[in-house]
């Protein structure tokens, strides 16, 4: 009961904190990581459905991202039509991209479906090379700013906010009733899924579209936010960063992403002198979660606590009626005995010590 | 013209040499491994560096090359697969070499720049003899020989035999006193042995460049999957497809869209046929 | 008592006192505190070669004013970014220098793809932004007020090399060749538009991914169609040396009229042979080349002996990189010392604006209000691209 209320505490002082984070912020550069991890958050709060809960290993996601963003800055800049429309139309190539590169590849064994993004993400970023009338080639693009009130820092930090809560809202509650469990079981073992009724391709063609309007959203605020892109930004290594902050975060929970997203983002930040490090960094760390910890490292904080404040168990005493005992042996009715319907007085069992 | 085709050759020899590799490893743990195309970059990498940087012979560059890339795959085997699969749980591989992958791919790339450098000339030779030029058939004659040598091994040797009946059925090969994870690291072993060789061979071609691990994994598969995942004639004639495929496309449509038509090829064979030109359909009885 | 009384009234005074020091200390601080500045730099990654160098003339320009007692008694702190080449990387590290460290100027990025992203946003924060990337759409006096260009920009790189191939060589069937990264795609499209100009079209363009390890079939290509010179505009040392290597395989003797990545020493090592470097020429400076007795312009040799210690001894780099990192923080010192030890960007925008033949050792810069590019035409020159020696080059002859 206490754990109840302590958990229904977390989340309204976490929103309190996030919604007054520009006022409490140190600068407008710090607000500016912050609006970051937002807009990652709403790609990766979705991807994590994929990866973490399914066991969709789409480790080229990126190339949905960068396919958001050029789609926002073309619409919005190039052919002025309105942000918002530009940004729902991110969201709806995103998804489409999702549903035509997952249609042929879920199918198949998880290594294809991989192989099959990272090579999706390496088409995306010489698609937007070569189509340099459309996408400015490698000279890249500037991107317009959401209208006001969402044009200044605070504005866009908010707008970021608004949209992450919405798909965290939507995520969790994917995950809270049947499709959760269904998506774990499609993970972990897709023979008993499937004898079990769940509609594995259906299943993961829905969370992988979906992930993909996320990306699509995602992109578009990640353009605004940057103000510039250029085909350098989507690299493969930004996708394998989404990846390995659902990994370490723990995959089949909405926190550990969460938690490690803010980690992996803010650290290049704070040692900037390793920046070059980084992605030797996220392969050490995804090894070692792997070998170690593969529930990630959310559930090593819950094993560790377990550790050192565990539970209290209830004792339970285990007193055998032996009444009732030598009843159900003999098959002679007692007070408190369980009609077998179909059944009159006598039963056509033997008792156990007349047989042979 | 001829020089397109020949130019197609030693990359699609390239790819099939990815894709023998996928085969050997696949054979005895069912994984496909995201380090594969990273055996051939460092291989070049270490053979640049030893011939070109420390000034060592070719021969000794080309057995610490060998060496080195032998170590990859064992240390693959070790670190990224062992205690995996000892586990139950599904693609948890996929990730260790992912994570395997990238550290060697950042590491070698801090140390040796992020450029691709030049791979030394191993047999002198001018450099102005076009469709002639070793880079080409160093790769394409090597690869053969690796292809003769795979075939050999497996039907002719005891240790192929081995090999066959640990994929087949691991269990039974358990049952028969088979070391199964010996067997595997062994196979790790042959495949760095190969990704070493061939690596080293096609340094010219390729040049000493850190990124090459991930683009030979990508196209290494696309030709297995092409080609049929277990099977070594598909493996050859899938990355032979591949390259052509890829130098001709270049050659008239400009090299904008290269990896677009490689993804072309993966896309329409996973539509059509998943299972690849020569491979089985993989039926699991459960 | 008095004792006691003596030690509060000591105790409350002294306080004020502080109080009022701290107070006109923090009013006076950006006059008086160091003077911040901000360096964005791709000292790994793509370009680093560059970054590197003109790293170097930072730091020892920050030393050498520091030593001397700083600027009007304030001492120059700078405070490096490594960008790695990435533009996401860039705009971060901009917004943190401007924001959190709250820098006074900043120095690039180095690479015209992160500028392109950051230029916008020093504005939009108002730092006084000292450009070293040369697409020339990163300066532009009314949209971006802050930023001054120390580099030249590509345009005159382009017609610099143009006039060459079209006048001097007597060539005009004209192949270009760019790559496919910012840089190279914006200055192959420029290139092409400034021919069209003078009334040329080339016969071939092309982008080449620059790691691509084999440019056979686009050189090739040129000659089917008919090239009489080659034109690249790539800083990829890498490609570059590929291309000449293409040439010389053919035995396609064209002559090579491009970007002055083309005479780098680190394309020496990756040439076939030697004489593959022959038949090339880059655009260059007045500043590091040669003249006819063998001797560099004043101002280079004394800065290249003054640095010459903490480089090693010999330079096996292209010097004007080391002489424009070096340039940019003499003119922050300059810059604030005509502007009355202020930092203030307005103040810094009058004083560059009306700057005027300002000598430094890269070049000699003139900027005006309407005119952010402080590079003049006169410094440009061009050099035979296989004269490398000690960080210079010699003069084209035709």
């Amino acid at each position: 009961m206490s754990g109840l209320s302590k958990s229904s505490l977390k989340m309204p002082v976490m929103a309190v904190l996030l919604v007054s984070l520009p006022f409490w912020v140190g600068n407008t550069y710090q607000l500016h990581i912050a609006t970051l991890i937002g807009s990652y958050w709403v790609l990766i709060c979705a991807l994590n459905l994929a990866v973490g809960y399914t066991g969709i290993l789409s480790i080229g996601h990126v190339a949905l991202l960068s396919i958001g963003a050029y789609c926002y800055a073309i619409l919005s800049g190039t052919y002025d039509l309105s942000p918002w429309f530009a940004a729902a139309c991110s969201g709806l190539l995103g998804g489409l991209c999702g549903l035509l590169l997952g249609l042929p590849s879920l199918r198949l064994p998880g290594f294809y479906f991989a192989m099959a993004t990272i090579a999706f993400s390496m088409m995306a970023m010489e698609f937007s090379l070569a189509q340099d009338d459309l996408t400015g080639g490698g000279a890249g693009l500037s991107v317009p700013p959401f209208p006001p009130p969402f044009d200044s820092p605070e504005g866009l930090y908010w707008l970021v906010l608004g949209f992450a809560a919405v798909v965290s809202f939507l995520s969790w509650n994917l995950v809270r009733f049947m499709w959760g469990r269904a998506m774990i079981a499609v993970r972990d073992s897709h023979v008993a899924a499937s004898s079990v009724g769940v509609p594995i391709f259906r299943l993961k063609l829905s969370v992988f579209t979906f992930s993909g309007v996320a990306a699509g959203v995602a992109g578009a605020l990640f353009a605004s936010l940057q103000s510039y892109i250029t085909p350098e930004t989507f690299v493969f290594e930004l996708g394998l960063f989404f990846f390995v902050c659902i990994v370490i975060g723990g995959r089949g929970s909405i926190w550990g992403p969460f938690l490690g997203t803010i980690i992996l983002a803010a650290l290049p930040e704070l040692s900037g002198s390793l920046a070059h490090w980084g992605q030797f960094f996220y392969g050490v760390l995804l090894l070692l979660v792997v070998l170690l910890i593969p529930e990630g490292v959310g559930s090593a904080f819950v094993l560790l606590k377990e550790k050192l404040r565990p539970r209290k168990r209830e004792k339970q005493v285990v007193n055998p009626d032996l009444q009732r005992l030598r009843a159900a042996i003999a098959l002679q009715p007692s007070d408190d005995e369980l009609a077998i319907p179909g059944q009159s007085g006598s039963s056509t069992l033997k008792p156990f010590k007349q047989r042979g | 013209m001829l020089s397109v085709l020949i130019t197609g050759l030693a990359i699609g020899a390239l790819y099939s040499a990815a894709a023998l590799a996928y085969n050997v490893m696949y054979s005895t743990s069912k994984v496909l491994s995201i380090t594969t195309g990273h055996i051939f970059m460092v291989s070049s990498v270490a053979g640049a560096f030893l011939i070109g940087d420390l000034g060592l012979p070719k021969v000794v560059g080309l057995l610490g090359a060998i060496v080195i890339a032998i170590i990859f795959g064992l240390l693959t085997e070790l670190i990224a697969i062992r205690r995996i699969l000892a586990r139950s749980e599904d693609h948890l591989w996929l990730l260790s070499t992912l994570a395997l992958a990238t550290i060697v791919q950042q590491s070698i790339g801090l140390w040796w720049g992020t450029e691709p450098r030049a791979f030394p000339r191993l047999i002198p030779q001018d450099f102005t003899a076009g469709i002639w030029d070793q880079k080409y058939w160093l790769v394409i004659g090597t690869v053969a020989l690796v292809a003769l040598g795979l075939d050999l091994f497996y039907r002719h040797t005891l240790f192929g035999k081995v090999f066959l009946a640990v994929a087949e059925d691991p269990f039974a090969a358990k049952a028969r006193g088979i070391a199964t994870d010996r067997i595997r690291a062994f196979s790790y072993g042959i495949a760095g042995f190969l990704g070493g060789l061939v690596g080293f061979a096609a340094g010219q071609l390729t040049f000493a460049y850190f990124a090459l691990g991930l683009t030979l994994t990508l196209f290494g598969f696309i030709a297995l999957a092409a080609g049929g995942l277990g099977s070594n004639l598909g493996a050859i004639v899938g990355g032979l497809t591949l390259g052509l495929l890829s130098t001709f496309a270049t050659y008239f449509f400009g090299g904008e869209y290269q990896q677009t038509i490689a993804v072309g090829l993966l896309m329409l064979f996973l539509l059509i046929k998943p299972e690849g030109l020569f491979g089985n359909k993989q039926v699991r009885h459960v | 008592m008095r004792r006691g009384f003596n030690a509060v009234k000591f105790a409350i005074g002294g306080c004020i006192a502080v109080t009022l020091a701290a107070t006109t200390l923090a009013a006076h601080a950006k006059e008086e505190g160091p003077i911040r500045i901000g360096w964005l730099s791709s000292l790994t990654g793509p370009l680093s070669s560059a970054a590197i160098a003109e790293n170097m003339g930072v730091q020892f320009a920050v030393e050498q004013i520091n030593a001397a007692g700083g600027v009007d008694g304030r001492k120059l702190e700078l405070i490096t970014r490594d960008t790695i080449g990435d533009p996401t990387k860039a705009v971060n590290f901009a917004k943190e220098l401007a924001f959190s460290e709250k820098v006074s100027f900043i120095i690039g990025p180095v690479n015209s793809g992160e500028s392109l992203a950051t230029v916008p946003i020093l504005t939009r924060a108002k730092v006084p932004n000292l450009i070293i990337g040369t697409v020339d759409e990163l300066t532009d006096a009314k949209k971006y007020p802050y930023a001054f260009r120390v580099i030249n920009t590509n345009e005159q790189w382009i017609s610099n090399a143009n006039r060459y191939a079209i006048e001097t060589l007597k060539h005009d069937k004209v192949a270009i060749i760019g790559d496919t990264t910012g840089y190279g795609a914006a200055s192959a499209k420029h290139a092409a538009r400034l021919l069209e100009e003078s009334g040329i079209k080339p016969v071939y363009s092309v982008l080449i991914d620059p790691n691509k390890t084999d440019v056979t079939d686009e050189v090739r290509q040129a000659r089917d169609a008919g090239a009489d010179v080659i034109m690249p505009w790539s800083a990829s040392t890498g490609l570059l040396a590929r291309i000449l290597n293409a040439r010389g395989n053919m035995q396609w003797d064209v002559p090579i009229v491009g970007h002055p990545a083309l005479m780098g020493l680190p394309i020496r090592d990756l040439l076939n042979k030697p004489e593959y470097w022959d038949n090339t020429f880059a655009a260059g400076y007045v500043s590091t080349t040669y003249d006819e007795q063998g001797k560099l312009p004043p101002n280079t040799a004394k800065l290249m002996e003054e640095i010459r210690p903490k480089l090693g001894g010999t330079i096996d780099f292209t010097f004007w990189w080391v002489a424009l990192g070096y340039d940019t923080v003499k003119i922050i010192e300059y810059a604030v010392k005509q502007a009355n030890g202020s930092t203030d960007p307005d103040d810094i925008k009058k004083v560059l604006e009306s700057t005027s033949n300002l000598e430094g050792v890269y070049a000699t810069y003139t900027w005006t209000p309407e005119d952010h590019n402080g590079f003049p035409d006169s410094a440009m020159v061009l050099n035979l691209a296989n004269t490398f020696d000690d960080g210079s080059f010699k003069v084209a002859t035709p």
